[in-house]
């Protein structure tokens, strides 16, 4: 049988994540690219970085310094074009090696809905992993309504589960404005007519058009299916000052960008790290969500390594157990966690503030664009943690 | 001497294969500047210049075309016979 030459985004995730294979990655990008992010499995991987420039200068050298390893080579670039080009030259000298369609480019587009067992039958609750980039949104469905949350740019993904699941989009929310990743919330949201909903918070400039949230409002879903689901808007400020999480059916906590389950969420990325830190600190010791049983289950926005993942493929975990492993919130004083987070301050990657700005304003970035700022893994935990260890 | 290569356009591996083949076909000393509107050259260029000693990148800037590009520009020389 003839070897395929290429390897699709999706099917490389399933090697990785569903299969936990651990296929030997030949990464053609730059040395500086490659350092930045790679490919990750849930078994470590076998990582060689040759850039391609190297298989243009020296062919024959560069494809012996290669060397067949047991099984064929998954071929990266950037856009999938030179790691074709590499993938080829191997093959011509009789050499395993197959490429990955789009790059990390389409690595870090893929999005992959797994449905969260446990909302025992009054509704759906979906997880939508953006694996590549560590980016997780999510699908409350319950009697043909749908609330989406933190949707990416790629609103089709979101548009062919909803029409799956034969459910209609009646809110699109985002947990906060985000600054690794292109918001697809408001584009949803238009398309369908449904409400769009964000909270900027002090000092910024929310230019989008988005649908006011009175305080106190709960969103209810299913409601004319006869089911009630009930999702609790709740304040969050730190990561950014108008940070919300929802609470769905009192037991799920969509936390966004505030607790992740191996830490959280990095507040230095506005410039004010000690007034955000002081209101992280608040959320995390006094608000609401320090009133939650230990019990909800906290569906983060993003995950860093692939270790979150659980076996079902959730990133998922309970509040108690956060609180009892994570440093951050085991600092009990706030002077000692501003302190402390004043010390994770790092700059944070160049094209988060073009991000930031595209999220604030109406209208859409071009593609093109959204692709360049997009190439990179999520910088959004704070860096004491092992969430931002990677 | 200097000789523009247009490589606007073209994705990558393209523009720094064609620079190669370029660099190769002209003196020692003479300067090929090359126009790429992929990013991802900027980097690549200094990756190439680090790695292979016979080729020199001299500077690098950005500047938009007519048509409101942004475009890398990269001036290149060889150094020795060939690259």
């Amino acid at each position: 049988m003839e070897e395929r030459t290429e390897v699709t985004p999706r099917e490389l995730f399933e090697q990785l994540v569903t299969r936990e294979e651990a296929p030997p990655i030949l990464d053609v990008r730059n040395e500086e690219e490659f350092a930045a992010w790679r490919i990750e499995g849930r078994r470590p991987l076998h990582h060689l970085n040759v850039p391609y420039f190297r298989f243009i200068d020296e062919p024959d050298g560069s494809a012996e310094s290669v060397a067949q390893v047991g099984r064929a080579w998954i071929a990266v670039c950037a856009k999938g074009d030179s790691s074709a080009f590499v993938a080829e030259i191997l093959r011509e000298r009789g050499m395993r090696a197959v490429n990955l369609v789009g790059g990390m480019e389409g690595w870090g587009n893929l999005h992959v809905p797994v449905r969260i067992r446990g909302a025992n039958g009054r509704f759906e609750l979906w997880q939508i992993n953006r694996y590549g980039k560590g980016c997780l949104s999510y699908a409350i469905v319950a009697a043909g309504e749908a609330i989406v949350v933190d949707a990416s740019r790629h609103v089709d993904v979101y548009d062919a589960l909803l029409r799956e699941r034969d459910a209609r989009l009646v809110h699109a929310v985002d947990t906060h404005v985000h600054a690794d990743h292109l918001s697809g919330g408001a584009d949803l949201a238009r398309r369908t007519g449904a409400a769009y909903h964000v909270a900027a918070g002090e000092g910024f400039e929310l230019r989008k058009d988005v649908d006011p949230l009175p305080d106190g409002t709960h969103f209810r879903l299913g409601g004319s299916g006869g089911v009630t689901i009930e999702i609790q808007p709740i304040a969050t400020p730190g990561h950014t000052p108008g940070s919300t999480s929802y609470l769905v059916d009192g037991r799920w906590l969509l936390s966004g960008d505030t607790i992740f389950v191996s830490g959280i969420g990095r507040p230095d990325l506005g410039g004010h790290v000690e007034a955000w830190s002081r209101a992280l600190f608040r959320t995390l010791h006094r608000g609401v969500l320090s009133t939650l049983a230990d019990d909800v289950i906290v569906l983060p926005a993003h995950f860093a390594s692939p270790d979150e993942l659980d076996r079902d493929g959730v990133v998922r975990r309970r509040l108690g157990d956060i609180r009892a492993a994570s440093p951050e919130l085991a600092l009990a004083t706030e002077a000692a966690f501003v302190e402390a987070m004043g010390r994770t301050v790092k700059p944070p990657p160049d094209a988060y503030r073009h991000i930031i700005a595209a999220n604030l304003a109406p209208g859409s970035v071009p593609e093109e664009k959204a692709a360049e700022w997009e190439l990179a893994k999520n910088q959004c935990a704070a860096s004491m943690s092992s969430a931002a260890r990677s | 001497m200097e000789k523009v290569l247009d490589a606007r356009g073209l994705k990558c591996p393209m523009p720094l294969a064609r620079a190669k083949k370029e660099l190769d076909s002209l003196a020692a000393g003479d300067v090929l500047k090359v126009l790429a509107t992929d990013k991802g050259s900027i980097l690549d260029m200094q990756g190439w210049a680090k790695a292979n000693k016979h080729v020199s990148l001299i500077k690098q800037s950005t500047e938009s075309d007519e048509r409101g590009r942004e475009v890398y520009v990269h001036y290149l020389s060889r150094l020795g016979d060939r690259t």
